[in-house]
């Protein structure tokens, strides 16, 4: 079995061989990944017309907020539709869906097939992810955006260095994204049904993530709580990246708060998962 | 239909000590579902410490509008959560064989074999809510309005049944979920909103297609005095019917169209 070695961490520096046995065997997760959700593809074309129903219903809202004013807290009309529009364009990419596959292996009793690899399981669910959104990048991302940006009039990135930095903060906050819903599906394992649980997570992230409106909305309590917590490193720091409003100092710090919730997040993840794992029955299977 | 009331009972009781058997996992349920319905509503919550007014509504209107939609989406959510589920659970298992044996309707089986208990939760709040509104907006209701407001909420829940019933029947002919199922969920909370943001596409679409605007828009006009409504809310009781019948069509029709996995 020449994969244990990547069951242990290894002390002190990591071998060159080692290494890269860990990316060629994550990449063949990810391409599994992929290659699962080429059986699904039918998904992706409803969920091109999903999209786009949900940018055209928040357009009307919006639209019908800034009816009384012509700019608020910072953001014009225009300013604040392309916030709006292209934080759902980069949702279909960060978005995953561990926790719902993790509680599916739980309630088919699959779970065991998990347990018996030798890899760090929440690895390999981000991988699989990680598969997964590059296959939604061609059939849903990109789709979406062109549609979206002729029909409405969305602006370009401020400047090219800035999309760039931007598709790197994307990156984080997929990796933050798959973190917390890896560490939420460990639940699976203790409770009888997450679903209550999935849904409130659902809201929480499209709220405090940035996704439904800027953080500066917010009452100014809740904007000093929210900026200790994870979630509006989803999409409100890509966003402002996005629109050129981050710059020097505060970019490199905004990306390294995101760089730093990804490693505790998994940290949290992976603790989560022994504590599930310590008492397990595995029904049926 | 004595019989079927007696069943009811039954299944509900039933269903109810399995659930709270497990205790713990009840209580994390009911806050969970607590807390998404507060989120929920968040954004609109946020918004009016910004905004007077969304178009020529109010904030105390907006939120009459939300506790409204709150009663018959919790009604309905109590019942919805074996639809979630069917095609997995019913289809790709076979479970439906099982109900295919039993002498009481297939709908009826499904729908009330399993219920989420903490969404009464949801019903709570929705009438917590409506009455600190018509309190606040000091609003006169008589004994017609309360009539009104009891059949409206069970047509309103009626018509979120019949939608995802049509849904969860499309499994029959289709074993690949092809997940229009989440996005129409999502899609409960755009009826939430005064429809008259809305431009006339989604208007129509939400009035029409999939009738969120009659489970909760339309009838709430009624109560806050919004008269160019009256119209569509007469209609209200017509369209949840006539969805309610179509839903029972096609379920019927997915029903005589199944043919078991075999597993």
């Amino acid at each position: 079995m020449p994969q244990m070695e990547v069951a242990r961490p290894v002390p002190g520096p990591v071998p060159a061989s080692s290494l890269w046995k860990f990316l060629r065997l994550h990449f063949e997760f990810a391409r599994v990944g992929f290659v699962n959700t080429l059986a699904y593809r039918l998904r992706y074309y409803t969920g091109i017309v999903t999209y786009f129903i949900y940018v055209s219903v928040y357009y009307f809202i919006w639209k019908a907020i800034y009816e009384h004013s012509a700019s608020i807290e910072g953001f014009d009309f225009a300013h604040l539709l392309t916030y709006i529009g292209v934080g759902w364009i980069i949702r279909s990419l960060y978005f995953n869906n561990i926790d719902q596959d993790l509680a599916y292996q739980v309630i088919e009793g699959r779970l065991a097939m998990d347990l018996i690899k030798p890899v760090n399981i929440q690895f390999m669910y981000v991988a699989r992810a990680a598969g997964e959104a590059v296959f939604r990048l061609a059939l849903l991302t990109v789709p979406t955006a062109l549609i979206l940006f002729l029909v409405y009039p969305l602006r370009l990135p401020a400047s090219f260095g800035g999309f760039l930095t931007f598709l790197m903060s994307i990156g984080l906050s997929f990796l933050i994204v798959a973190a917390i819903n890896f560490a939420v599906g460990t639940f699976a394992l203790r409770l009888q049904s997450i679903l209550g649980l999935l849904r409130a997570k659902f809201f929480l992230l499209e709220l405090f993530s940035g996704l439904l409106l800027p953080m500066t909305f917010f009452p100014h309590i809740a904007q000093k709580i929210l900026d200790f917590m994870p979630f509006q490193y989803i999409s409100y720091i890509p966003m402002l990246i996005y629109l050129g409003k981050l710059h020097g100092i505060d970019l490199v710090r905004a990306m390294g708060i995101q760089v730093f919730w990804v490693v505790a997040l998994m940290a949290i993840g992976d603790g989560l998962w022994r504590w599930s794992t310590g008492k397990l029955i595995i029904q049926g299977g | 239909m004595k019989r079927h009331w007696r069943l009811l009972a039954r299944y509900f009781a039933q269903y109810a000590k399995v659930r709270l058997a497990y205790k713990a996992d009840f209580i994390i349920a009911f806050f969970s579902s607590m807390a998404a319905t507060v989120l929920g509503f968040g954004f609109v919550l946020v918004l009016f410490t910004k905004i007077p007014r969304l178009q020529d509504w109010s904030f105390d209107e907006v939120m009459f509008l939300y506790g409204f939609s709150l009663i018959p989406l919790g009604f309905f959510n109590v019942v919805s959560w074996n639809l979630y589920d069917f095609s997995e659970l019913y289809i790709i298992e076979g479970r439906f064989d099982r109900v295919l044996l039993r002498p009481v309707s297939t709908l009826y089986q499904v729908v009330f074999e399993k219920f989420r208990l903490e969404s009464l939760q949801e019903v709570v709040t929705g009438i917590l809510v409506v009455g600190y509104c018509v309190r606040r907006m000091h609003l006169e209701l008589g004994a017609m309005d309360f009539l009104w407001f009891a059949v409206t909420v069970i047509c309103g829940a009626g018509i979120y049944l019949a939608v995802f019933l049509i849904l969860t029947a499309v499994s029959f002919w289709f074993e690949d979920r092809v997940g229009i199922v989440p996005p129409v969920f999502n899609m409960l909370n755009f009826g939430r909103y005064p429809l008259t943001i809305y431009n006339v596409f989604i208007q129509f679409l939400l009035s029409w297609i999939i009738p969120f605007g009659f489970a909760t828009f339309y009838p709430t006009t009624h109560f806050l005095g919004r008269t160019a409504f009256t119209l569509y809310f007469h209609l209200v009781p017509v369209v949840a019917a006539g969805f309610t019948l179509l839903a029972v069509v096609v379920w019927n029709r997915g029903v005589a169209n199944y043919s078991s996995t075999g597993t």
